[in-house]
């Protein structure tokens, strides 16, 4: 139902878009060259650019602009005054127009890209409510409520631009720029936006920067402002404050979400049937603001995907139901899985010592130490809240550690982003898996590669050779990738109509893209049947055998018992025990801690292990019991 | 530059603490910031005034009926276009386009009914807006009980979150799915908290109705500075969200005084802008640690 982010070419969607080219190309040919429809035509131009950005901002990257009125005011008001007062030629001016509104935007977005996105969105309409009072109170610049008048027409190569050239150059524009996002929703920085948007921590997990990333979608959709911004001084030859009320700003983010927010297609439709719509609305200008909220409300409760994504869903059910795959049970293993070569992967040591962390007067880590060596498997295990999933965000820096050391690879990571260290090699599952549930299984797996990749930002916008071809490598080797954790079967699936068993190895294998030379597994066996158990053991076997180091964190001490080869034990927040498997589960301690008294009249996990030398295990001093 | 600067500062301060405070009590246990806000301080204001001045209602009788009914419009607000869209997706974008959404309902649907005449109203009985000369600075009745009250509500309000049924606020702000299996439910403490900070809106209102006048046009700038004091305050923090909403009062009469009246919102918005970039989550701590 929702936008694929790489979605095959396919000749008859490719031929149809080629005529909606030829089609939009020809129109001024139908019309009267001084028109009224010619000028709405342009406008309609117009408003898809600045509908284009937006939607890469709000619909990929998840960061709502209530205020982008604000940014196209910035290149109209630009142009306008560059052009009339300054004598500026046009396209100097909307050059202008365009840095000026990117700086305005970097400038307004800077101290909330740290903040949950509301802010962003807060500061946005902030900033547009501003402008709007700006624009008149700075008479001396803006010109106040007269506004500026007798915008020329851009000129090329000495001929100035009649009305129709004026709508040939928009028009061009707009689709340049729709073909420039597609390309850049269908690469690397797509898949990081949807991360952002979705689920940030799986972004930093394959090294991206949500930060860079807002940042970039930022700033690409306050330039198509900028760009739509010098148009619409053009077109409408007079620039006032009228123009860029609140109202304005609602407008476009309307548009977006009537289009539908994150589509392809959205930014199109939604500005081609609100063109059509506000001839209706006429009669009903004072409730005007009333409609736009329905409107949104209706949208985002019953139709979050708007038009588009309705029109799709709709397809979807109408088609008849081909060969589902789901009708087999999901738990079959495809025979080849077991038979894909992959190279070697030299392990990372992992060595944690007195590391500690506490929240309020929790203490969830109150000095661990840990050391794993590279290609082994190390366990940790302990009751719940016992700090286990504190030390995988502690060594990962998704939390910031308040004393000890972290060494990957024998090297302090300390100051690092948990970008930078998934850069250094280390890769990670989540307890819940976070999947981007719109994407492909195949997109989540490339998502690993985010850093890996070397393409530039206008090799990717533009398809350049090189990027083109790197895309393919990569393609090809998530799919190898697909078929060694054993889905390859669902590679085009949707991520969230995926069974849970396989989301867990999509995350492994996400990992692995990464080129991760250590693994941490968060409960990689909750929630899984006999079946898909024995499937991950194997698969961590054969990880293990590449060369990688494992860190695992699991209840199921079965799974520990078999694979692991140092096992740590952790309750509230200090190493309870530490040694080999056997040893540590003979432990009378380790189990009372672990499953209460009662556990020790059972037998432990394992093998029977009684027999087991206890002298193995080095207990350190019993644990301080601290905040409760 | 004269000591009435202060005096202005802190009664519109007082006024956005009192909408940062609505913010932060519907903030806590859902993490949703509601764009309505400001609509329905808005709202509470024209209400009080209909009531009290146009139809001559005792102002305890106009007070709990307004307070009631923004309380109910807000938990509608919830129910309608809050809920449905968290229980699609717990993070996202949704009930930021649902809520700003509300917001222009409310203001259209207000305008339409009242339209943009302002409605002069007056305080209870021993009050009033009458000016005297108090230490040079030339004040109201009226505003020092304004100021007095607000301090009095924040520390009233901090005393609440104490209690047992506070924590449990706290705790779902903190991990819902914890707190569910602890017993509390969210849901419902959702919608008892989409009441609570709607009601307080609506007092916020009733209380600015007679400094600033009840009028259909005060909500968007009340949504903006009462956004500032709480962001400057560090959002959730109420003692914080006073303190912040007297530095953007007094920044803010400063700057009207200064430069001229048209640059207050500029002004305010530079100050908040400033704050956030070198103190992210406000000048008074970050009361919740996010999870990962």
């Amino acid at each position: 139902m929702a936008a694929s982010v790489a979605k095959s070419r396919s000749l008859p969607g490719l031929l149809a878009q080629a005529a909606l080219v030829v089609l939009v190309l020809a129109l001024p040919l139908a019309l009267d060259p001084n028109g009224y429809a010619l000028f709405v035509a342009t406008q309609l131009g117009v408003f898809v650019i600045a509908a284009i950005g937006l939607n890469l901002l709000a619909g990929y990257a998840g960061q709502v602009s209530l205020g982008h009125g604000a940014f196209i005011a910035i290149g109209a008001y630009a142009t306008a005054l560059l052009t009339v007062d300054h004598g500026w030629s046009f396209w100097l001016a909307a050059l202008a127009g365009v840095v000026l509104s990117a700086l305005m935007g970097v400038l307004m977005a800077l101290p909330s890209f740290r903040l949950s996105t509301w802010y962003f969105a807060f500061i946005t309409l902030a900033f547009a409510q501003v402008f709007e009072k700006m624009i008149v109170e700075w008479r001396g610049l803006t010109k106040g409520f007269a506004g500026v008048v007798g915008v020329q027409p851009p000129s090329v190569f000495g001929h100035v631009l009649d009305p129709a050239g004026v709508y040939w150059l928009v028009a061009v524009i707009a689709i340049i720029g729709f073909w420039l996002v597609n390309n850049l929703i269908r690469s690397r920085f797509g898949r990081g936006f949807v991360a952002v948007r979705d689920a940030p921590a799986a972004a930093q997990a394959a090294g991206a920067s949500p930060a860079r990333l807002k940042m970039l979608a930022f700033v690409i959709a306050a330039c198509f402002a900028g760009v739509a911004g010098a148009f619409f001084a053009v077109q409408k030859t007079v620039v006032t404050p009228d123009d860029f009320t609140a109202e304005f700003s609602i407008f476009f983010l309307l548009t977006v979400v009537l289009g539908g927010l994150g589509t392809r297609w959205g930014p199109v439709v939604g500005a081609l049937v609100f063109f059509l719509v506000p001839e209706l609305l006429t009669g009903l200008e004072s409730w005007r603001m009333m409609v736009y909220g329905a409107a949104l409300l209706a949208l985002m409760l019953f139709a979050p995907h708007g038009l588009v994504g309705a029109a799709r869903s709709l397809f979807d059910r109408l088609r008849p139901k081909q060969t589902e795959p789901a009708a087999q049970p999901a738990e079959t293993v495809p025979p080849e899985a077991a038979h894909v070569e992959r190279p070697a992967i030299s392990g990372l040591a992992l060595e944690v010592k007195d590391l500690r962390k506490s929240f309020g007067g929790v203490v969830a880590l109150g000095g661990v130490d840990l050391s794993v060596r590279p290609g082994t498997c190390a366990a940790i295990v302990g009751p719940n809240g016992s700090g286990k999933t504190t030390l995988l965000n502690v060594v990962g820096a998704y939390y910031r550690r308040d004393a000890g050391q972290v060494l990957l690879g024998g090297r302090e990571t300390k100051g690092l982003s948990p970008q930078q260290i998934a850069g250094e090699g280390l890769g990670r599952t989540f307890q819940t898996p976070r999947l981007l549930g719109e994407l492909t299984v195949l997109d989540n797996v490339l998502l690993g590669a985010y850093r890996r990749e070397r393409a530039s930002l206008a090799g990717t916008m533009l398809r350049l050779p090189a990027a083109a071809s790197e895309t393919a490598r990569l393609r090809a080797e998530a799919m190898e990738l697909l078929a060694f954790v054993g889905v390859a079967d669902r590679a085009d699936d949707l991520a969230s109509e995926t069974p849970h068993g396989h989301q867990r190895l999509v995350e492994i294998a996400r990992a692995l893209m990464g080129g991760a030379r250590l693994i941490m597994l968060d409960e990689p066996a909750a929630g899984l049947s006999m079946t898909e158990l024995d499937r991950l053991e194997q698969l961590i076997r054969r990880i293990l055998a590449l060369g990688a180091t494992v860190v695992i964190v699991e209840h199921h001490l079965d799974l520990v018992a078999s694979i692991a080869s140092h096992v740590t034990v952790l309750d509230r927040g200090v190493v309870l025990a530490s040694g080999a498997p056997q040893a540590v589960f003979a432990d009378a301690t380790v189990m009372a801690a672990y499953m209460g008294e009662r556990a020790l009249n059972e037998q432990a996990p394992g093998q029977a292990a009684d027999d087991a030398a206890t002298g193995d295990v080095s207990r350190p001093r019993p644990a301080p019991v601290e905040g409760a | 530059m004269d000591i009435d600067i202060l005096a202005r500062g802190l009664v519109a301060g007082s006024l956005y603490a009192l909408v940062a405070v609505s913010f932060n009590i519907l903030y806590r246990p859902t993490n949703v910031f509601n764009f309505a806000q400001g609509e329905l301080v808005m709202l509470g204001a024209m209400v009080f005034a209909s009531l009290a001045t146009v139809l001559g209602w005792p102002w305890y009788a106009a007070l709990i009926v307004t307070l009631l009914g923004v309380g109910l419009l807000t938990l509608l607000i919830d129910v309608v276009a809050v809920a449905p869209v968290l229980a699609r997706s717990q993070h996202g974008t949704g009930w930021v386009i649902t809520t700003l959404a509300a917001s222009l309902i409310i203001a259209n649907g207000v305008n339409r009914i009242w339209g943009p005449d302002p409605i002069v109203v007056r305080p209870p009985a021993p009050l009033t807006t009458d000016t005297f000369s108090l230490a040079g600075m030339t004040v109201s009745a009226y505003q020092i009980f304004l100021v007095l009250l607000t301090i009095v509500l924040v520390l009233a309000i901090e005393q609440v979150y104490r209690t047992r049924q506070g924590k449990a606020v706290l705790a779902v702000a903190e991990d819902r799915e914890a707190a569910l299996l602890r017993g509390v439910n969210p849901l419902r403490l959702s919608h008892w908290s989409f009441f609570l900070g709607g009601a307080f809106a609506g007092l916020t209102g009733v209380l600015a109705a007679p400094v600033l006048y009840a009028s259909t046009g005060l909500g968007p700038a009340l949504l903006l500075k009462g956004f500032a004091a709480a962001a400057v305050g560090s959002i959730g923090n109420n003692r914080g969200a006073l303190i912040a909403g007297y530095l953007i009062g007094v920044t803010e009469a400063l700057g009207a005084s200064l430069l001229s009246p048209g640059y207050q919102e500029a002004v305010v918005f530079l100050l908040v802008l400033c704050v956030l970039l070198i103190w992210p989550h406000g000048l008074f701590g970050r009361p919740f640690a996010r999870t990962v």
